[in-house]
C-alpha cells in the first residue's frame, strides 16, 4: 500500500501518458531557467565588444570534443528507448549504461578543462565573461549529474525488466541536455 | 507547529484507521504522500508563517507610529532590523503565505477531490515539494538570527545593496534569504507541475474541460504563469549568489554586468505572481458566491478565457515597476498601455461575480462575507493600481506610501480574505465540523474594518509624498508634520485591533474542530465533486471502486426541473 | 489530435519508430563538423556572416533534429509542441523586453557610463597596450582623479552623511545609528589626530573600533589623495 499508484496516475485524458506530460512541463520550465541565463549572456556579449578577448582562450576542441561526446550518448539514450520499447529491458540498460559513461566522459573532459583554465588565471571572478561561462556550464553540468544519477536508478530497474517506460522519460531529459549543448557550445566557444 | 499538525492528523485518522494497517505517526502524518495531509501540512506552515509575518508588521508600524519607543515583545527597534523586519515581512508574506496557501494548500487539497481523483499524479514529488518548502521555511528563519542580522534591502532585493556586504551589512543574512527564496520557488516547480499534470490527465471519466470547477482552472493556471516565469529568475538568483559570495560583477557595471538587469528578471516573474496568487483567490471566490447565490456562475468561459488572457497579459507589463530605474521612456509608454489594459480582464472577472450575484438567493454566510469583501476590497487595490501604471503620475507616487497602500489593498484581499474565505467554506470537508457562524462573523468585522483604517491613511501619506522605506520620520523635519503622525498612529492602531480579532479566528478553529457540530457530506448543497465523499475525505478520497463519474458542469443551481435547487456533478441523469 | 494519430497511423507506429537513428545521429555529426570547421573558415576569410550562420544557424538545425526524431516531439500530442512553443515565446519576449537597457549603453535620456568605461578599459586592454594600467584604474577612480579637489570629493562622498559643513547632519546620515560624526565639534577632536582620519577615511571606522556605518573608501583615492582628503576634514575642526 505504501507506494502503490494512485490510479490518478493511470489517467490519461489528454492522451499524452501522465509521465511524459510531466516531463514536458518540466522542460518548458527548463527553458526558460536556461534561456533566462543564455539570453542575459546574449545581451551584454553584443554590449561587451571587449569580452571578444576573453572569449579567445576557450578551448575549442575541448568544447568540440564533448559536443560530440553527448551527441553520441543521445544516439545511445534513444537506442535504449527502442529497446525497452520492445521490451528488451537487459539491452535497454546496457545502453543506458553507456549514456552514463558519455555523461562520466563529458564530466571527465570538463574538469580537466576548467583546471586549465583556472590554472591560468581565468577564474570565475577574471571578468563577467568567465563569470558567465562558468554559470552556465556549470548550471549544464549539475543537470548532467543529475540526468546521469537518475539514469543509474532507471537502468537498474531497466534490467530487472521493471518499469521500461521510464527509459523513454530519461531519455527525452537527456535529449534535452544535448540541445542545451548545443547551443552552449556556439554560445561559450565558436563565437570568438 | 508540530503540535497543531497532531491536532489536526488525530482528527482525520478516525475514518480511515480501520482501513489501513499501521503506519505510525511519522510516516503517516509527517512524510505522508497523501494529497490532504500535504496541503494540511502546507496550510498550517503558512499560518505560523503568517503570524511571524503579522508580528513583523506589528513591530515596525509600532516604531513608525511611536519612533524610539521599546516596542513590547520586541525592544528598541534598530534602523538595520528596521530594513530587516520590513523585508521578511514583505517575502514571509508573499512567498511563504499567499503562495504556500492559496496554491499548494488548496491546489493540493481541493485539485484531487474537485476533479474526481484519487490522489496527486505524482505522490512522492509531492511530498518532496513539501519537504524542500519546509526547508525554505526554515533557511528564512534562521537567516532571521544569524550574525548581523536579516537581510534589509527589500524583498525586491535590488542589487548593489543585496549584491555587496559593504552596503547591506548582513553578509550572511542576504546569501540566506536569496538560498531561502530560491529553494521556495523549486518547491513550487515541483509542486505545480504536480497540480498541471493532475488537471490535465486524471479527471473524472465524463468530466469535460468546461466541467472543471473554477477554482482548480485557476490554480493551475496559475501554476503555469509561475512555472513560465519563474526560470529566468532562478538564473539570476544564482547569478546574485555569485555576486554574493564569490564576488563575480553579474550586477556591477564597472566589472561588465548591469543592476537592471536584476530588476528585469525580479520583475519578469514578479508581476505574474501577483495573478498567480490573485487567480486562485478570484477562483475561491467565484465558487463560494455561486454556491450562496444559488445560481449558475454567469459566463463561465467568459470567466475561463479571461483568466488565460490575464496570464498572457500578466507577461507584458512587468517594468512598470521600472518607470524610474532609467528604463527607456518609450519601454515606459508601451508597458503604461500593457498595463492599463490588463485591468480590462480584471474589471470583467469582477462584472462577472456581480452577475453571478444579481438575482441569486444570497445566503450571508461567513465565507459568503469573504467573498462579497474580497471584491469590494479588491476593486479598490485596482483602481488605485491605475494611477501607478500610468508612468507619468508614477513618478510622482513611486516608492511612496501610495504604493504601499495600493498594494496590500491587492495583496490583502488576496492573501488573507481569500484564504479565510476558502478555509471557512471547505472546513466542513477537511475537519469534518461545522465552523461557528457568530464567532466567524465576529472575526469577519473584526478583520475588515480595521483593515480600511490601516490602509486609507497610507494612502493619504503617499499624497503627501511620504517616502515608503523612512525609519524614523522625526529625522525629516519637513515631511513630520503632527497631521501625518496622527494618520500613521490610526493605522498602527487600527493593526493592532485587527491582529487581536485573529484571536476570535483561532479560537473558532480551535473550538469548532473539538466541539463543533457534524458538517454531514454536504453542509452548503453544493455540486462539486468535493461534496460527495464523507468529511473528512478518507485516504483515497473514494472507495476504489466508487470513483465519481460526471455528467454536467459544476454550478448547476436552480434548475428549473429539478425539486431541490442544486444538482451535483455526480448524479446520472 | 486526430490529425496526430493519422499520422501515426501512415507510419505503423505508436512513436514513430521507422526513424532511422543512426542516420538522423550521421547527420547530426556532419552538421557538427560543419559547425566546429566553419568559423574557422569565417576567420581566414573575414567573413562574420559565415561563423554566425554555421555556429548558430546550424545549432537551430540540430536542435530541431534532436527535439523532432530523438524526442519524438514530431509524434508528440499538439499541446506539448504549444507548451514547449510558448515557453520559448515568453523568452524571446523577456529578451526584447530587457535588450533597450542592458544591451545598450545608451538610451533615449540615459547614458550608462560605468558600462561605457568598462569596453573602453576592455579594449584597451585587449588591444595589449599596458594590461596593468588599465586593470589598476578602479571604477569610480577615473571620475574623481580628473581634476580631484578634496573639496569637491567631500562634497560628493562624505557630505551624503556628513553634511557639506562637516556638522554631521547630511541627507543620509539623519537615519544612522550612531549619528555621524560631527567635524565641528570639539569634543569629536579630542584623541583624534591626522593619521587615525586618514586611516578611517581608508579602512571605514569599524578598523579603529569605531561604527561599521563609516565604509571603507580607500579604493577611491590615492595616498596622495587621502592625506589631501584628511587635510580637508581637518580644516573643519575648530580652533582652541
Amino acid at each position: 500500500m505504501a507506494h502503490a499508484r494512485p490510479i490518478a496516475t493511470t489517467r490519461s485524458a489528454t492522451g499524452i501518458p501522465t509521465p511524459r506530460l510531466a516531463i514536458w512541463w518540466i522542460l518548458a520550465s527548463e527553458v526558460v531557467i536556461f534561456g533566462g541565463l543564455l539570453g542575459a549572456y546574449l545581451m551584454h556579449r553584443i554590449g561587451h565588444p571587449e569580452w571578444a578577448e576573453a572569449a579567445s582562450h576557450t578551448q575549442t576542441w575541448i568544447g568540440a570534443v564533448n559536443t560530440f561526446v553527448l551527441l553520441t550518448s543521445s544516439f545511445t539514450a534513444v537506442l535504449a528507448h527502442q529497446a525497452a520499447e520492445k521490451g528488451k529491458g537487459k539491452e535497454a540498460a546496457k545502453l543506458l549504461a553507456f549514456t552514463i559513461l558519455g555523461a562520466l566522459t563529458f564530466l571527465m573532459i570538463k574538469s580537466y578543462e576548467w583546471t586549465i583554465e583556472i590554472m591560468a588565471g581565468y577564474t570565475i571572478t577574471a571578468n563577467t565573461f568567465w563569470s558567465f561561462y562558468y554559470t552556465a556550464a556549470g548550471l549544464h553540468a549539475l543537470h548532467v549529474i543529475a540526468g546521469a544519477i537518475i539514469m543509474g536508478f532507471i537502468a537498474v530497474d531497466a534490467y530487472r525488466g521493471r518499469e521500461l517506460h521510464r527509459v523513454e522519460i530519461i531519455g527525452i531529459y537527456w535529449h534535452f541536455v544535448d540541445v542545451v549543448w548545443i547551443f552552449l557550445f556556439p554560445l561559450l566557444y565558436i563565437a570568438k | 507547529m508540530a503540535d497543531t499538525l497532531v491536532e489536526v492528523q488525530k482528527q482525520e485518522i478516525h475514518g480511515q484507521d480501520h482501513e489501513h494497517h499501521d503506519q505510525g505517526f511519522v510516516s503517516k502524518y509527517i512524510f505522508s504522500t497523501d494529497h490532504k495531509i500535504i496541503g494540511m501540512q502546507y496550510m498550517f506552515t503558512g499560518m505560523l508563517m503568517a503570524v511571524i509575518g503579522g508580528y513583523m508588521a506589528y513591530v515596525f508600524r509600532m516604531q513608525l507610529a511611536f519612533p524610539g519607543i521599546s516596542v513590547p515583545g520586541f525592544g528598541q527597534v534598530s534602523p538595520g532590523e528596521y530594513n530587516s523586519l520590513i523585508t521578511n515581512h514583505g517575502s514571509i508574506m508573499i512567498f511563504w503565505v499567499a503562495m504556500p496557501v492559496l496554491i499548494a494548500a488548496f491546489g493540493n487539497f481541493l485539485i484531487p477531490l474537485m476533479i474526481g481523483a484519487d490522489d496527486m499524479v505524482f505522490p512522492r514529488i509531492n511530498r518532496l515539494s513539501f519537504q524542500v518548502f519546509f526547508i525554505s521555511s526554515v533557511v528564512l528563519l534562521i537567516s532571521l538570527f544569524v550574525e548581523g542580522g536579516g537581510f534589509g534591502g527589500a524583498w525586491t532585493s535590488y542589487p548593489p545593496l543585496s549584491a555587496n556586504a559593504d552596503y547591506n551589512q548582513t553578509q550572511l543574512g542576504a546569501s540566506l534569504w536569496l538560498i531561502a527564496v530560491a529553494l521556495e520557488f523549486v518547491a513550487f516547480l515541483l509542486g505545480g507541475i504536480n497540480f498541471i499534470t493532475t488537471l490535465m490527465n486524471s479527471r473524472a471519466p465524463g468530466m469535460k474541460a468546461y466541467d472543471i470547477p473554477m477554482v482548480c482552472w485557476m490554480i493551475v493556471i496559475a501554476s503555469i504563469l509561475f512555472m513560465l516565469s519563474v526560470g529566468p529568475l532562478l538564473a539570476g538568483a544564482v547569478m546574485l549568489l555569485f555576486d554574493q559570495t564569490l564576488n563575480t560583477g553579474f550586477y556591477d557595471p564597472a566589472r561588465g554586468g548591469d543592476p537592471i538587469l536584476w530588476q528585469h528578471l525580479f520583475w519578469f516573474f514578479g508581476h505574474p505572481e501577483v495573478y498567480v496568487v490573485l487567480l486562485p483567490a478570484i477562483g475561491i471566490t467565484v465558487e463560494v458566491m455561486a454556491t450562496f447565490s444559488r445560481k449558475k456562475l454567469f459566463g463561465y468561459k467568459l470567466v475561463l478565457y479571461t483568466a488565460v488572457a490575464t496570464g498572457v497579459l500578466s507577461f507584458f507589463v512587468w517594468a512598470h515597476h521600472q518607470f524610474i530605474a532609467g528604463i527607456d521612456p518609450r519601454m515606459a509608454n508601451v508597458f503604461t498601455v500593457t498595463t492599463l489594459l490588463i485591468s480590462v480582464p480584471i474589471a470583467e472577472m469582477l462584472f462577472v461575480m456581480i452577475a453571478t450575484l444579481y438575482g441569486g438567493s444570497i445566503t450571508l454566510t461567513t465565507p459568503m462575507l469573504w467573498a462579497l469583501s474580497f471584491l469590494a476590497e479588491f476593486l479598490i487595490g485596482g483602481v488605485t493600481g491605475i494611477f501607478l501604471g500610468a508612468s507619468g503620475a508614477d513618478i510622482y507616487f513611486h516608492d511612496t506610501y501610495f504604493v504601499l497602500a495600493h498594494f496590500h489593498y491587492t495583496f490583502f484581499p488576496i492573501a488573507i480574505i481569500g484564504t479565510f474565505c476558502a478555509f471557512t467554506y471547505w472546513f466542513p470537508k477537511m475537519f469534518g465540523k461545522m465552523m461557528n457562524e457568530t464567532l466567524g462573523k465576529i472575526h469577519f468585522w473584526g478583520t475588515i474594518i480595521p483593515f480600511n483604517f490601516i490602509f486609507i491613511p497610507l494612502f493619504v501619506l503617499g499624497m503627501g509624498g511620504q517616502h515608503r522605506r523612512i525609519y524614523n520620520f522625526e529625522h525629516f523635519p519637513e515631511i513630520a508634520g503632527p497631521e501625518y503622525f496622527q494618520l500613521r498612529e490610526i493605522a498602527t492602531i487600527a493593526l493592532l485591533i485587527m491582529l487581536a480579532f485573529q484571536a476570535v479566528f483561532f479560537f473558532n478553529v480551535v473550538m469548532s474542530w473539538w466541539k463543533g457540530e457534524d458538517a454531514g457530506k454536504n453542509p452548503w448543497k453544493a455540486n462539486t465533486l468535493e461534496w460527495t465523499t464523507d468529511s473528512p475525505a478518507p485516504h483515497g478520497n473514494w472507495p476504489v471502486e466508487d470513483l465519481p463519474t460526471v455528467y454536467r458542469g459544476p454550478y448547476e443551481y436552480g434548475h428549473p426541473d429539478r425539486e431541490e435547487d442544486y444538482w451535483p456533478q455526480n448524479l446520472p441523469g | 489530435m486526430s490529425e496526430n494519430n493519422e499520422q501515426r497511423d501512415e507510419h505503423g507506429h505508436d512513436d514513430g519508430h521507422h526513424v532511422n537513428y543512426f542516420k538522423i545521429y550521421l547527420i547530426l555529426l556532419v552538421l557538427f563538423g560543419i559547425s566546429v570547421i566553419g568559423p574557422e573558415v569565417g576567420a581566414v576569410t573575414g567573413l562574420r556572416w559565415i561563423t554566425l550562420i554555421t555556429a548558430f544557424g546550424i545549432a537551430f538545425v540540430k536542435a530541431r533534429l534532436v527535439v523532432n526524431n530523438f524526442m519524438h516531439l514530431a509524434w508528440e500530442q499538439r499541446i506539448a509542441k504549444w507548451l514547449l512553443a510558448s515557453s520559448l515565446i515568453l523568452l524571446l519576449l523577456f529578451v526584447a523586453g530587457v535588450a533597450p537597457d542592458v544591451m545598450n549603453h545608451e538610451g533615449n535620456n540615459w547614458e550608462n557610463v560605468a558600462a561605457k568605461q568598462a569596453v573602453e578599459r576592455g579594449l584597451a586592454a585587449a588591444s595589449g597596450y599596458s594590461e596593468e594600467e588599465a586593470e589598476s584604474e578602479g571604477p569610480l577612480e577615473g571620475v574623481i582623479a580628473s581634476g580631484f579637489s578634496a573639496q569637491n570629493s567631500f562634497g560628493q562622498i562624505c557630505a551624503t552623511c556628513h553634511g557639506v559643513g562637516g556638522e554631521g547632519d547630511g541627507a543620509a546620515g539623519a537615519a544612522l545609528d550612531p549619528a555621524p560624526a560631527s567635524f565641528i565639534d570639539p569634543v569629536f577632536w579630542q584623541g583624534r589626530d591626522r593619521d587615525r582620519i586618514i586611516t578611517v577615511i581608508r579602512d571605514g571606522a569599524a578598523a579603529v573600533g569605531g561604527s561599521a556605518l563609516m565604509a571603507p573608501w580607500g579604493a577611491l583615492y590615492t595616498d596622495d589623495q587621502l592625506e589631501q582628503m584628511a587635510d580637508y576634514v581637518m580644516s573643519f575642526r575648530p580652533n582652541q
